[in-house]
């Protein structure tokens, strides 16, 4: 019996460790089409909101509709506002240099 | 249902061609409703009525309406400000939702409360009138009012086009990590299932339908204009928007043509619808102020509106 927990203990731990290797694998796949996706969330609510920063926009009740369903890009576009100033150092980091 | 836009530069008596149209059609027993969008109203002064946002009954057949555009315009503001502000009550303590406020002063909106309203009022009365006159504003916001939709398809065709490429993306993402979130929000990486781009296929199905009903064969553009060399240059812009815009313009009033200057009204009407031979065309004689009822019509417009 204990034996049998051992080994089970064991085989878990392996799954364990696999799984959170496929996982790590995966997402290091996925790193550059999540930045992609990420750019474009921010394009899209940018040219939602462009109006009040100044580039041509659509019309501000086209935002005003969407907005309610906004709240991810939304924040995107603020940590990019944020990042903005070590978009080199993301990219950096992306490609792994340095 | 038919809709009669009447469009033309300021001063040229849309306002009393438009009533005239009203009340001569309602005398041959089709039930009408006249509608201003013009700012200044006018209409309910020519009929002695104090009109509103409301639909008033003047006779059997004809009803009377005033738009009122900063009502309209405050109302669609607050209604997706509304929302706006219960969804993000989050953003409160940092005033994001101040923000949201300002909103209602960022241009453009005025025209498209008016588009709203219109399209409104053209899809809840198309079953209780045979025509719908509508009095516009000047030409210049009539112009930017009409041309809303075609703007506008362009746009959400754009948007759409970058929202599909943002959900093609998260499909990839889902479809090797087997899900995807961000910060507990679970993303939509299917058409069907995001918000975002049901509401863009909404507006487009609207603006899609008020496009098609505009350019349709039951819309009428009817410009009125005055033998003068201003209202010349002025209708010649707006018969070139409205083409640009693929608006049907199928009525020329000439209104305010005294006998002495025929000659005159005749060149200026040859002038401006020379490529338009499509066209009907009245001419209208300019009336004596001194009569009290100003407003009774000599010539009868609905031969030609029928």
């Amino acid at each position: 019996m204990l034996l049998k927990d051992f080994l089970m203990k064991i085989i878990n731990g392996f799954k364990w460790f696999f799984s959170v290797l496929g996982e790590s694998h995966r997402s290091r796949v996925t790193e550059l089409t999540s930045y992609e996706e990420r750019e474009l969330e921010n394009i899209f609510i940018l040219l939602l909101m462009g109006s009040f920063a100044g580039i041509p926009s659509p019309p501000a009740f086209l935002a005003v509709e969407l907005f309610p369903y906004l709240e991810h890009e939304l924040r995107v576009l603020e940590a990019r506002a944020k990042d903005s100033s070590d978009a080199l150092a993301e990219l950096a980091g992306l490609m792994d240099i340095g | 249902m038919k809709t009669f836009f009447f469009t033309g530069k300021g001063g040229t008596g849309k306002s009393t061609m438009a009533s005239a149209a009203a009340w001569q059609l309602a005398l041959t027993d089709k039930r009408v409703l006249a509608v201003s969008f013009d700012p200044a109203h006018n209409l309910g002064d020519i009929f002695g009525l104090k009109l509103s946002h409301k639909k008033k009954r003047y006779d059997k057949k004809l009803y009377l309406m005033e738009v009122n555009l900063e009502k309209a315009s405050v109302k669609y503001i607050k209604e997706n400000i509304n929302l706006l502000e219960s969804i993000y009550s989050y953003l409160k303590p940092f005033n994001m939702d101040r923000y949201f406020q300002i909103l209602k002063y960022s241009p453009g909106i005025e025209e498209y409360a008016s588009l709203t309203a219109m399209e409104e009022l053209l899809r809840i009365e198309k079953e209780n009138f045979d025509y719908i006159i509508i009095d516009t504003p000047p030409t210049g916001l009539t112009v930017r009012i009409l041309a809303l939709p075609v703007v506008t398809l362009s746009w959400i065709d754009r948007l759409k086009k970058i929202r599909g490429s943002i959900l093609e993306k998260r499909y990839t993402i889902h479809n090797i990590n087997g899900r995807i979130s961000k910060e507990g929000i679970k993303l939509a990486y299917k058409e069907s299932d995001d918000m975002v781009m049901k509401k863009l296929k909404e507006i487009e199905m609207r603006f899609m339908r008020l496009r098609t009903f505009l350019e349709g064969n039951d819309n009428s553009i009817v410009v009125v204009f005055n033998p003068d060399f201003l209202s010349l240059k002025e209708s010649e812009r707006l018969i070139n928007a409205l083409k640009e815009l693929k608006l049907p313009f199928r009525i020329a009033i000439n209104n305010k043509v005294e006998d002495k200057y025929t000659e005159e009204a005749e060149r200026i009407e040859k002038k401006l619808l020379r490529n338009n031979d499509y066209v009907k065309l009245i001419r209208i004689k300019r009336m004596e102020p001194a009569l009290k009822k100003a407003y009774t019509m000599v010539d009868n417009l609905t031969e030609v509106l029928l």
